[in-house]
């Protein structure tokens, strides 16, 4: 039974990996769809919740993920009320 | 408690220091909960495996990376899913719908393995491969490659239902083949984690940057622990994604089928060699033996080293960074495009330095302890 606390301090410690992400993306959206341009700055925040090699690739995917509108399949990130052509294809 | 953690001699407990240390500056606080989940997942009674059982380890250890990794890329895409726009390919084409059907398939195929050894003959496990990948390729022929710059090839794989195939045939092959090469620390998950990270460098998607983050972690703990093993539904799991996310890249004309030979070098040509060696000694070409090249590169090393978790993953990290490794070093510092043909010559040169070093290792260490051809 004592293993029961440890996985939720572990599934907790994860989340804040992906509430940071989640949050990032985001607000990524709401700049973008703000015309604003994206705070390109690591905050000491996301370096704690995600580290080094972490904050590299949640950069990637932020940047990569809103500017694709990718071919066939390969995940990508719809705009909040966006409809894909997949969608509509399918 | 302390059980649980495993904390036991000094040693123990600076090795946990390290595995936290390297996931903490690597992956912040989410690498240190899905290594706090990792070693919970280790330290239960589920799927362990007695020393002798697993290639060349030297520790009672479980066989339950894969389901390990399988739940933190669940827990993160999951929660991006849900908080942010982002929406994982499989929930809107169909192709990754059934691609991630086949990698459930294999995942539960090696999960039902490493809770009950032998639960399937290993025919029927063959026989539930060839039927999961000849229907995923018949459902979605968008994975069928048109070209590999080999005019023979292309030629067969051009004629409908030759090329579907010759592509299940290879899936099958290609699937066990990395099941077959997880043998030593850092060696399947290196290869994983060199092609999630060049998948990730590629394309960006979400579900790359979480494999890459889940098999970094898992890499740590499995190189410098030796507890933990990827087990079948590691190596069935994460053979069947590098499958389809290689084939996709190939089709889409991203990557070249010499980048994919290069980077799969390592499990396909040990492969390829270890049922040669056995059909030639008049053996099953499945039966499991210990020719080869890193269970020999592990008894060259470990009459060096003292430590056999040390020696056990040297050899992991010499076999993944000399193949994988080097193709992810040159396509990061962009020696060639990733859909060269060139790319050829560095598989050809990999696969020569695997003989050489093969049957220089041979011809040095006593002929019984292996089961070499006569």
């Amino acid at each position: 039974m004592r293993i029961i606390p440890l996985f939720i301090i572990a599934m907790g410690l994860i989340w804040v990996g992906v509430l940071e992400s989640g949050a990032s993306s985001v607000n990524d959206f709401k700049h973008h769809a703000s015309g604003k341009t994206l705070d390109k700055q690591s905050s000491i925040r996301r370096f704690l919740s995600v580290g080094f090699v972490g904050d590299l690739v949640v950069k990637k995917i932020i940047s990569d993920g809103r500017r694709t509108i990718i071919l066939k399949g390969n995940e990508n990130f719809l705009a909040p009320g966006e409809v894909s052509t997949d969608h509509v294809d399918n | 408690m302390r059980k649980l953690l495993r904390v036991g001699s000094a040693s123990t407990v600076w090795k946990m220091l390290l595995m936290f240390l390297f996931s903490g500056v690597t992956f912040g606080a989410t690498g240190l909960g899905a290594m706090l989940l990792m070693i919970l997942l280790s330290s239960t009674h589920l799927g362990k495996d007695a020393s002798a059982k697993h290639g060349i380890s030297v520790s009672e250890s479980s066989r339950l990376g894969g389901l390990a990794i399988a739940i933190v890329v669940i827990i993160y895409i999951a929660g991006l899913s849900a908080i942010s726009p982002y929406t994982p390919g499989l929930m809107r084409n169909d192709d990754f719908l059934y691609l991630w059907g086949a990698v459930f398939f294999c995942c539960s195929l090696g999960f039902a393995e490493d809770i009950k050894p032998d639960f399937l003959t290993p025919t029927l496990r063959l026989m539930a491969k060839f039927a999961v990948f000849g229907a995923l390729f018949w459902l979605a022929p968008t994975f069928i490659p048109k070209s590999l710059g080999i005019s023979v090839i292309d030629f067969l794989l051009s004629v409908p239902f030759l090329g579907w195939a010759l592509v299940t045939v290879f899936a099958v092959g290609f699937i066990n083949a990395l099941n077959m090469a997880d043998g030593a620390n850092g060696l399947v998950p290196g290869i994983a984690l060199a092609s999630f990270a060049v998948f990730f460098a590629e394309y960006g998607r979400p579900m790359d940057g979480a494999l890459l983050f889940a098999c970094s972690i898992f890499f740590f703990f499995n190189v410098i622990s030796g507890w933990y093993f990827l087990g079948d539904t590691g190596s069935y799991g994460l053979g069947a994604v590098l499958l389809g996310y290689g084939l996709l890249g190939v089709v889409d004309g991203h990557f070249s089928a010499g980048f994919m030979a290069a980077l799969f070098c390592y499990p396909c040509t040990d492969f390829l060699v270890s049922v040669t060696r056995r059909w030639r000694a008049g053996r099953s070409p499945f039966s499991a033996d210990n020719g080869h090249l890193h269970n020999r590169l592990h008894q060259f090393i470990k009459v060096r080293v003292k430590s056999g978790v040390m020696a056990n993953s040297l050899t992991g990290l010499v076999v993944s960074g000399s193949t994988s490794g080097v193709v992810l070093c040159a396509y990061l510092a962009d020696v060639l495009p990733s859909d060269s043909e060139l790319w050829y010559l560095l598989f050809a040169t990999q696969v020569l330095l695997y003989l050489t070093t093969l049957r220089y290792l041979t011809s040095i260490q006593p002929k019984t302890q292996y089961a070499d051809p006569a």
